[in-house]
């Protein structure tokens, strides 16, 4: 589900600036452990520095093309492809992804919250998801961000809220520039909506005895 | 010898622990005469999947100037329920809590595999982490928007119950109040002045007052010790708000003409920060991060005056002694780090400047509080990105590697005393009878506060040999020491970690070979490296050089054999066959050579390898050299110009810079295009190979190295090129290539 793949670093800016991981591959830490390169040589203590086995440092031209792949005397390689190159945006979406199959959903879960939360935070949830589409209609948001929001949006129908914030991680990471100004609205909405079903006073303590005038109004009325 | 070898890794795995000597010359004359000091290289938080911590409180020795914690090396009688500290042999009562141990029933402490073990304990209330950004805005308007990006992406790293705070600073510095409300409030201090820590808290309204109008602090809930104030808010409340807050930040309004450079604040700045904690959360587990575009051209701290054609100071200007701001500014911020470090906290610092920022004299603040030091050339980069990310990276368990408020208490058996620390801590100032008179790095104590640390900060410990000369071998035959470090883990719990280990004596005359044998040449050129790097900082250069290449020579003479007049016949054990290499690029690193450096790359690199553990210090003394060939599988190479060769990669590893190096040849089939052709496949899997193990390295490495990819003339070549040493030709007549 994690995107894997590294860009290259800015070398406009910083010189031998290294690539950057994207957050799928930095959760992941190193996932085939190869050895550490850690081994040092001793000098040879008779005083002649090691003999190479192939020729020495010339300036000649080349002695001719590389060994042919029948001698499988390459190194050997990990498991995993190595993805040190630029990936492109995944082809793998087949489909487009929709904006009512993202926004939807968020909204819902936005409505959910109407009665636990406090007036000013659910506008500002709300502002942050106008955004969101009008950033979305305007084309400002890349295929990789919005193929990340319909799968944050499945976890969040879900209830798996721990794998919904991390895909929020995921995209505030690798894509910042794109979504800082909306994500922190979807960020606060899981923890909303994960506040919601076991009753529990949330951060707001005003909202947990308007929960229990509700309940017992109710209560009342039955 | 292999067995040792084993000994020595599975020591360092379990415990955290390298000790230059592994058996122990039982006289102080002896242990003098070994040229290297017994000393240690411990790593008190080293990570360990699988020890699970025990919930409940460490039983102490009851003597009341022992107070050792119950380890595996006790001697137990599980008849009475007493057992007998072994560093003072007072014999102590089991609490009763222990009533049902026998030799088939032993709790966990007494057993020898966990000679390493961690307690949770319940000290009172359990308080967030707090993390206060102090953001520099004299930066360029791409570079400032990068930095309100990462900071805004902190944003959703940080746990949601941690407190946050910003300060913003250029010739004003702006603390900013955080509410929920609509109106942004700050309050704006002048540049030039600073203030005392009481002068600070009156003006930010944060002292307890008799009245109760401007409260800094609500009234706390009954039984919910959870605290905050205007400026330091709960993450889960405030990061929309912060957001918009970071979202909108400014340039420095003020203009800056033309030959001249912004005037920033930062020695006020950091002041302000230290004196916000201060007043509102002292003793408790904070980052003071401190973002940086340039030096501070203004108020106490400053490091150069705002006029650009006078450079900041050079290496040559400290030596003749032209830096004018240099000694004010270090007192500045030493008294600054100090305080901050009383107070339990840590300052980070970021710098990301094209010219010098200041690290020089700013870097006690990080060296002192054990806070970060990152050097970049600008915001907007993958190394300051993602070095920051890492910050805010989870273990294992899903907790942050960040640890708060480390106190490491250290206990020796008599024949032993502790002679210092040196890495990032400060001295406790702990009198008593395990301290030895030598001064090797932070000493006279033995017990350091380590404010910030994570699993790979390790400490220097150097200790001295007490027993006298023909003194007999103590009973048992072995010495021990203790390790106690209490500290605040990221989930807030108060832990302790307690490890105890124990080496035999030998007497120096009739078992030499046994402590030869026992010799840790990694561990002991780290330590070496240490004193040489930290009297570096006080000494002339020539002074530490000199020094560092008598010890190698009375090393060589006492450990080495050969024939008088015949240099070819000079042979070390097995044990010592490194120690020279290590020795010979020590004395060429960037930690005791400044040339080629600017002072704040100095301390930047100096900064780092006073930290890190016994296996990155080494790849920083003597590069990781890696030769990739179709020959067979990587391997190990002499990091000599012998290794260079027409048909091999190199991959270098320097812990600063990845460097990957293509010989002669295999630039010109790269250049001819082989590794797009399907039957030349093994060369494209032959230039893939090091780009695989660099992206190894990178993925994990804190902070993030440059990453240079050259060829056999390229001008970047000269990395690899000024690290190998410059052997002559083949036919070499001196050993070692000199």
């Amino acid at each position: 589900m994690a995107e894997l793949y590294v860009k290259p670093g800015n070398k406009d800016r910083g010189w031998n600036d290294p690539p950057q991981f994207s957050y799928g591959l930095q959760t992941q830490g190193s996932s085939h452990k190869r050895t550490p390169l850690t081994k040092r040589v001793a000098a040879p203590q008779d005083g002649s520095p090691k003999v190479p086995t192939s020729e020495p440092f010339t300036g000649t031209p080349p002695v001719g093309p590389p060994p042919l792949l029948t001698k499988t005397t390459g190194p050997p390689l990990g498991g995993n492809s190595s993805p040190l190159r630029v990936e492109p945006a995944s082809s793998s979406v087949t489909c487009e992804t929709m904006l009512e199959d993202v926004l939807g959903p968020l909204e819902q879960a936005l409505e959910d919250c109407r009665a636990h939360t406090q007036k000013q935070i659910f506008d500002d949830i709300s502002r942050r998801l106008a955004l969101l589409q009008g950033q979305w209609k305007s084309e400002k948001l890349s295929v990789p961000v919005r193929k990340r929001m319909a799968l944050l949006v499945q976890e969040l129908r879900n209830h798996n809220w721990d794998g919904a914030d991390d895909i929020h991680r995921s995209l505030m990471v690798d894509h910042v520039t794109e979504v800082s100004q909306w994500m922190v609205g979807v960020k606060r909405l899981i923890a909303e909506r994960r506040s919601l079903p076991s009753g529990e006073a949330a951060e707001e303590k005003p909202t947990t005895t308007e929960e229990n005038e509700v309940i017992s109004s109710l209560s009342a009325t039955l | 010898m292999a067995t040792y070898l084993e000994f020595i890794q599975q020591n360092e795995e379990r415990d955290g622990i390298r000790f230059s000597w592994n058996v122990w010359p039982s006289s102080r004359l002896e242990a003098t005469r070994m040229v290297v000091p017994l000393a240690c290289l411990f790593t008190p938080l080293k990570e360990r999947p699988d020890l699970p911590p025990v919930q409940y409180e460490p039983v102490l020795c009851s003597r009341p100037t022992c107070k050792a914690v119950l380890n595996p090396l006790c001697q137990v009688d599980y008849r009475a329920k007493l057992w007998a500290c072994n560093f003072c042999f007072q014999r102590n009562q089991f609490p009763p809590a222990y009533a049902g141990i026998s030799e088939v029933n032993q709790p966990a402490e007494l057993m020898p595999q966990f000679s390493t073990i961690e307690y949770i304990v319940q000290r009172g209330p359990q308080t967030p982490l707090i993390f206060l950004y102090v953001v520099d805005t004299c930066l360029e308007e791409e570079d400032l928007q990068a930095l309100k990006e990462s900071l805004q992406m902190s944003l959703s790293l940080l746990p949601p119950d941690a407190l946050v705070g910003l300060i913003t600073f250029g010739r004003m510095v702006q603390v900013h109040e955080l509410s929920c409300e609509g109106i942004s409030k700050s309050y704006v201090f002048r540049g030039t002045k600073d203030l005392t820590a009481k002068q600070i808290q009156d003006m930010l309204g944060l002292t307890k007052p008799a009245m109760s109008t401007q409260q800094a602090r609500p009234v706390q809930p009954q039984g919910q010790p959870f605290i905050s104030s205007r400026f330091l808010q709960p993450v889960h409340k405030i990061d929309m708000n912060l957001t918009d807050l970071l979202g909108e930040l400014q340039r420095d309004p003020w203009p800056v003409t033309q030959g001249k450079r912004p005037l920033r604040s930062t020695g006020v700045a950091l002041s302000i920060a230290v004196g916000l904690l201060e007043g509102t959360f002292p003793n408790t587990g904070a980052r003071i991060m401190l973002f940086t575009g340039g030096p501070p051209t203004q108020g106490p701290g400053m490091v150069v005056g705002d006029e650009l054609k006078v450079p900041i100071r050079s290496w040559h200007d400290i030596e003749k002694d032209n830096a004018r701001f240099m000694k004010k500014a270090i007192k500045h911020y030493e008294m600054l780090a100090n305080r901050t470090a009383t107070n339990g906290h840590c300052i980070d610092i970021y710098a990301c400047a094209l010219d010098q920022t200041g690290l020089q004299e700013m870097k006690c603040c990080a060296n002192l509080t054990g806070g970060h030091m990152v050097m970049g050339d600008s915001f907007n980069t993958s190394l300051f990105k993602q070095t920051f990310q890492r910050v805010f990276s989870k273990d294992f368990n899903g907790d942050f590697r960040m640890a708060f408020g480390a106190t490491l208490d250290v206990k020796t058996s008599r024949e032993l005393k502790i002679s210092g620390a040196i890495g990032p801590c400060i001295s406790l100032n702990v009198k008593g009878p395990c301290v030895s008179e030598n001064e090797y790095g932070i000493s006279g104590t033995s017990q350091w506060k380590i404010c910030s640390l994570d699993p790979t900060t390790t400490l220097g410990i150097y200790f001295e040999v007490v027993n006298q000369h023909n003194a007999p071998i103590p009973q048992g035959g072995r010495g021990a020491i203790q390790f106690v470090t209490q500290y605040q883990h990221s989930s807030t719990q108060r832990r302790i970690r307690v490890t105890t280990v124990a080496r035999s004596w030998a007497d120096a005359q009739n078992q030499f070979q046994h402590i030869e044998a026992a010799f840790d040449q990694e561990a002991a050129a780290v330590l070496m490296a240490r004193l040489g790097v930290f009297r570096a900082e006080s000494e002339e250069g020539p002074d530490v050089l000199r020094w560092l290449d008598r010890q190698l020579i009375r090393l060589c003479q006492k450990f080495g054999q050969y024939n008088k007049e015949d240099p070819s016949s000079f042979r070390l054990s097995d044990s010592f066959s490194l120690y020279p290499q290590f020795m010979f690029h020590l004395r060429r690193s960037p930690f005791l050579q400044v040339f080629n450096n600017s002072p704040d790359e100095s301390s930047y690199y100096r900064h780092h390898f006073a930290r890190q553990d016994l296996t990155q210090s080494l790849i920083m003394i003597q590069p990781i050299l890696y030769s990739y060939s179709f020959h067979g599988p990587p391997e190990p190479v002499l990091l000599d110009s012998s290794s260079i060769l027409a048909d091999r990669i190199l991959l270098m590893d320097t812990f600063f810079q990845i460097v990957i190096y293509l010989g002669e040849t295999i630039a010109q089939w790269r250049k001819a295009g082989y590794q797009d052709m399907p039957e030349y496949e093994n060369f494209k899997h032959l230039l893939q190979a090091p780009l695989d193990d660099a992206q190894d390295i990178m993925q994990t490495r804190f902070p993030m190295p440059r990453y240079i990819n050259t060829e056999h003339g390229g001008s970047q070549a000269r990395f690899l090129l000024s690290k190998v040493n410059p052997s002559q030709t083949h036919n070499n007549l001196y050993p070692w290539g000199q």
